[in-house]
C-alpha cells in the first residue's frame, strides 16, 4: 500500500513538473508557477523558500536544482527523479522538434535578417541581465567592485573565461569575510 | 568519441561554475563561439532556448550540443548540464544544510556574481562589433534602444527577442 501511494504521488510531481515547463519559457518565471502548484499541496511555504535559496546557492540551472529540491521534499529519491524526468521532457522533445523545423528553413534569406534583428537584442537582454546581477548582489561593498575590476582586466588581457570566473570564486573567499 | 567527451566537460565546466541559465549564456558564448559555432548560431540559440517552453538552460545546452555533434551531442550536453545539480542533490539534503551553512560556499558565489556580471557585459560587446560583418550600423542601434526601452518597461523578454527578429526580417 505504501509503495503504491509513493508511486502515485510520483506521477503526480511528474506532471507537475511537466505542466510547469511547458507554461514557463525560463528559470525564473517558473518559480512563481512552481510556488503555485507545489505550496500549500505537497510542501509549505518555508520549505520552498529554502529551495529557492538553495537553488541560488550551488552550481547548474537553478531551475533544474529547484525541481529537484521540491520533488526531495515531497517524494524522496524517488520523488527526485520525477522532478528530474518532468523538467527534461518538455525542453529535450521542443528542442528536437525545433532543430529539425531550421534545418529545412535555414536557407531563407528572412532567417538571416531574423538572426540579425536577434543579435542586438540578445546584447541589450544579457546587458540586463548582467546588471541585475550585480545589483543584487548580496554582500555589495567595494569589494565586490574590486573583483569585478579585476575580472574586467583578466578578461581585458584575454584570461580564459572558466579561469577569470574561477579566480572570482578564490577571491571571494579570500577577501569577502 | 573526443568530440563528445570535450562537450561533456565542457558543460559540467559550465555548470559547475555558474549558478543560473542567464548567468551561464555569457560563459557559454566565450568558450563556444568561435571554435565550435558561429556568433549567429549563438544568437539563434539563445533566442530560441528564451522563447521556447522549458528551461532555457537545458535548451541551450542542448541547441548547442546539436550543431556541434547531432543528437549525440545534444545527448551529452544535457547530461554534463543535469550532472552537477543532479549528484549534489543525491548526496542528500544533510550535505547541502551543511554547505548552506559553510561560509566558504557562500564567499566563493558571492565573488563569482560580479566577474560573471563583467563577463556578460565583454560578450554583450562581442555581440554587437565583432560578429557584425557590416560594423554597427544605425539600424542595429534602433533595434538595441527599442529592446531596452521595451525591457526597462518589463516587457518579457521572448517577446522583445521575437519582436527584434521580426523587425531585422523588416529592415535588413
Amino acid at each position: 500500500m505504501k509503495k503504491k501511494d509513493q508511486f502515485k504521488r510520483s506521477i503526480k510531481l511528474f506532471w507537475m513538473f511537466l505542466k510547469v515547463n511547458l507554461l514557463s519559457t525560463s528559470g525564473p518565471a517558473s518559480i512563481g508557477l512552481l510556488y503555485k502548484e507545489s505550496v500549500g499541496t505537497i510542501m509549505t511555504e518555508s520549505q520552498f523558500v529554502e529551495a529557492v535559496g538553495f537553488s541560488n546557492l550551488l552550481p547548474g540551472s537553478e531551475a533544474l536544482k529547484l525541481a529537484l529540491f521540491v520533488g526531495y521534499a515531497s517524494g524522496g529519491y524517488i520523488g527526485i527523479i520525477a522532478a528530474l524526468i518532468g523538467s527534461i521532457l518538455p525542453p529535450t522533445i521542443v528542442m528536437l522538434a525545433l532543430v529539425s523545423i531550421l534545418e529545412r528553413i535555414k536557407e531563407q534569406t528572412w532567417l538571416q535578417g531574423f538572426i540579425q534583428g536577434l543579435t542586438p537584442a540578445v546584447a541589450v537582454v544579457i546587458l540586463m541581465v548582467a546588471w541585475d546581477l550585480f545589483r543584487d548582489g548580496k554582500k555589495q561593498n567595494y569589494r565586490t567592485i574590486v573583483i569585478a575590476l579585476i575580472s574586467f582586466i583578466a578578461l581585458l588581457v584575454a584570461v580564459p573565461s572558466p579561469l577569470v570566473l574561477f579566480g572570482a570564486g578564490i577571491l571571494g573567499l579570500v577577501l569577502l569575510r | 568519441m573526443s568530440a563528445l567527451l570535450d562537450l561533456f566537460w565542457l558543460f559540467l565546466r559550465v555548470n559547475l561554475l555558474t549558478t543560473s541559465g542567464p548567468a551561464s549564456v555569457g560563459l557559454l558564448f566565450q568558450e563556444t563561439v568561435g571554435s565550435l559555432m558561429t556568433g549567429a548560431q549563438f544568437v539563434e540559440a539563445v533566442s530560441f532556448s528564451s522563447a521556447l517552453p522549458g528551461s532555457d538552460a537545458l535548451q541551450l545546452a542542448m541547441f548547442i550540443g546539436y550543431s556541434v555533434a547531432r543528437i549525440p551531442g545534444a545527448l551529452v550536453a544535457l547530461i554534463g548540464t543535469i550532472l552537477p545539480p543532479t549528484v549534489l542533490m543525491f548526496f542528500g539534503v544533510s550535505i547541502l544544510h551543511r554547505l548552506h551553512r559553510e561560509g566558504w560556499m557562500v564567499r566563493f558565489i558571492t565573488g563569482l556574481i560580479p566577474a560573471v556580471s563583467i563577463l556578460m557585459v565583454f560578450v554583450a560587446y562581442q555581440l554587437l562589433f565583432s560578429d557584425s560583418q557590416s560594423g554597427l550600423g544605425w539600424k542595429t542601434i534602433l533595434i538595441a534602444i527599442c529592446a531596452w526601452l521595451s525591457l526597462h518597461f518589463k516587457i518579457p523578454p521572448p517577446i522583445v527577442l521575437l519582436a527584434a527578429g521580426i523587425a531585422g526580417v523588416l529592415i535588413f
